[in-house]
């Protein structure tokens, strides 16, 4: 069952994309659409929706490579541990539920340390996992979205992204409680 | 907000940093100055008057512990080093850290002259008679300032890593727009919305159900749901844009692109791809567990994400910023 489970997301993955290429341009040559001209008319804004983000990038990266390089972290982690050892979350998996937000790369590896060190099938690696595949970096994906319109004022979208984010992790620890706890 | 947020992350890294570097200042973390015996464990036999020699410094770890004042290092150090020795006497000494390093070494080594590297002076070298080891004084060079210079290292590296990723998109931005071109032309985009649209009126009221908008939406977040990072950011970076067409006030967020980031923030998924390929590479034996709970730590963000989006946009702070210029373009069309 597990097996057959596996084989079928390795099939998704390995052919969603090809899959996509295929059905979008075969639409479109069965549509009648000068597929070619109008691949390129389109791919024509990718240069300039990429350039456009790099000032909110480095704003956005720079404020929190910093953050990151000054160990203001721990002391982060230090005032918050009290609160969720309160919620049953163990204190090795607080970095990964903080960073996960703020960093692609380094919750990536946060979590490939507490499994490495827990193991990958104990409960602190499968929250640790469940916490990484179920959440995006939000300030990556503000600082994007939002700079390749140009947005400066995001209104009450910090707000709303972490407080998804804060029930995202509380989710996480609770169905990981009840499932894998000891 | 993101205003306060971004600079409560630079105001923290730079006083967290003083403080640190400080701390260390007074509590002399790294020995700076402070000689330290260790013994050198070398095959070579040196000898004349200017001699370069390979080997290996030991100390216990009770030694280490001692030196630095902590409890963290638990196994002996082996530490491979190059001498350059004068007379057998005194000199220096260089070593590159490897990965039985002491962390505390590899910090220092990260803010010291050379680039994960330390050097230092050998005050006074004994060998034995056998010249199989020596007794060794030795004195680390002066470590300061670590968090400082990893703060000005940061921002720099940051900065560069920000184009990167951006410069990195061109090519899968330019290749996934051309598609959805195409898509959109052949009106395959159409039939999209017009399946989704029960749901999408919903949650996206302000926007037309037939809005190309709405169809960059659907296809972010079922790119987003198969772990497609790679084609989901062009889709998400196409709806930014046609929600922006929508948008009475150029500049600022509307309600449909917040909730459209509260959706994408919120991670909604099915296959967390990443996760399982970093299990599987750890040695899991069953990297599909995580798969359930995911799904719904990502669910409930995303319920509750959609959820604060339309309860904090009625706030009367958050309606101002967008009503105010509504009404002022509405004058200037009517003038």
């Amino acid at each position: 069952m597990a097996d057959l489970f596996r084989t079928v997301i390795n099939f998704i993955s390995i052919l969603a994309i090809p899959l996509m290429i295929a059905i979008f341009l075969g639409w479109g040559f069965f549509k009648k659409v000068r597929v070619y001209e109008v691949f390129v008319e389109g791919a024509k804004d990718g240069f300039h929706t990429a350039i456009r983000i790099i000032p909110y990038l480095v704003a956005m990266l720079f404020a929190i490579g910093i953050f990151r390089a000054s160990g203001a972290m721990d002391v982060l982690i230090s005032i918050i541990a009290p609160l969720t050892n309160l919620i049953g979350m163990p204190p090795d998996a607080l970095p990964m539920a903080l960073m996960r937000p703020l960093s692609g790369s380094g919750s990536l590896g946060i979590m490939t340390e507490l499994m490495k060190v827990h193991g990958p099938d104990s409960f602190i690696g499968v929250l640790a996992s469940t916490l990484y595949g179920s959440s995006e970096t939000t300030f990556y994906i503000l600082a994007v979205y939002f700079g390749s319109v140009n947005i400066k004022n995001t209104r009450h979208a910090v707000p709303v992204g972490l407080l998804a984010d804060l029930a995202g992790m509380l989710a996480a620890v609770f169905i990981c409680r009840i499932l894998f706890g000891v | 907000m993101l205003n306060y947020i971004w600079l409560f992350f630079i105001i923290i890294a730079l006083v967290v940093g003083v403080g640190k570097d400080i701390n260390d200042e007074v509590r002399n973390t790294y020995r700076n100055g402070t000689p330290l015996e260790v013994i050198l464990i070398s095959s070579q036999v040196p000898s004349g008057t200017a001699t370069r020699c390979e080997g290996q410094f030991y100390l216990t770890a009770k030694q280490f512990n001692d030196f630095y004042g902590m409890s963290s290092q638990l196994e002996d150090v082996k530490q491979p080093a190059v001498l350059s020795l004068l007379q057998n006497k005194t000199g220096n000494f260089i070593f590159a850290c490897t990965e039985e390093t002491p962390v505390l070494w590899k910090d220092m080594a990260k803010s010291a002259s050379g680039k994960d590297k330390l050097t230092g002076k050998i005050e006074k070298i004994e060998f034995s008679d056998d010249h199989g080891w020596a007794k060794a004084t030795i004195v680390m060079e002066s470590i300061r300032f670590v968090k400082l210079k990893a703060i000005t290292q940061a921002a720099i590296d940051f900065a560069n890593i920000a184009v990167e990723i951006a410069i990195g998109l061109i090519g899968v931005m330019s290749l996934w727009l051309g598609l959805i071109k195409v898509a959109e032309e052949a009106g395959l985009v159409k039939v999209l919305t017009r399946l989704l649209a029960p749901i999408t009126k919903r949650i996206f009221p302000d926007v037309p159900p037939d809005h190309p908008a709405i169809g960059a939406i659907i296809m972010n977040t079922a790119a987003n749901m198969l772990g497609l990072s790679n084609a989901a950011t062009p889709f998400g970076l196409k709806a930014m844009e046609e929600l922006n067409k929508l948008n009475p006030k150029i500049g600022t967020a509307t309600n449909a692109m917040v909730t459209f980031l509260a959706i994408n923030t919120g991670g909604l998924i099915l296959i967390p791809a990443t996760a399982m390929a970093v299990r599987a590479a750890v040695g899991s034996t069953n990297i599909g567990i995580i798969i359930g709970t995911s799904i719904f730590a990502a669910g409930c963000a995303t319920i509750i994400g959609i959820i604060a989006s339309k309860i904090l946009q009625r706030l009367p702070k958050y309606k101002r910023e967008m009503v105010d210029d509504t009404k002022k373009s509405e004058e200037m069309n009517h003038g």
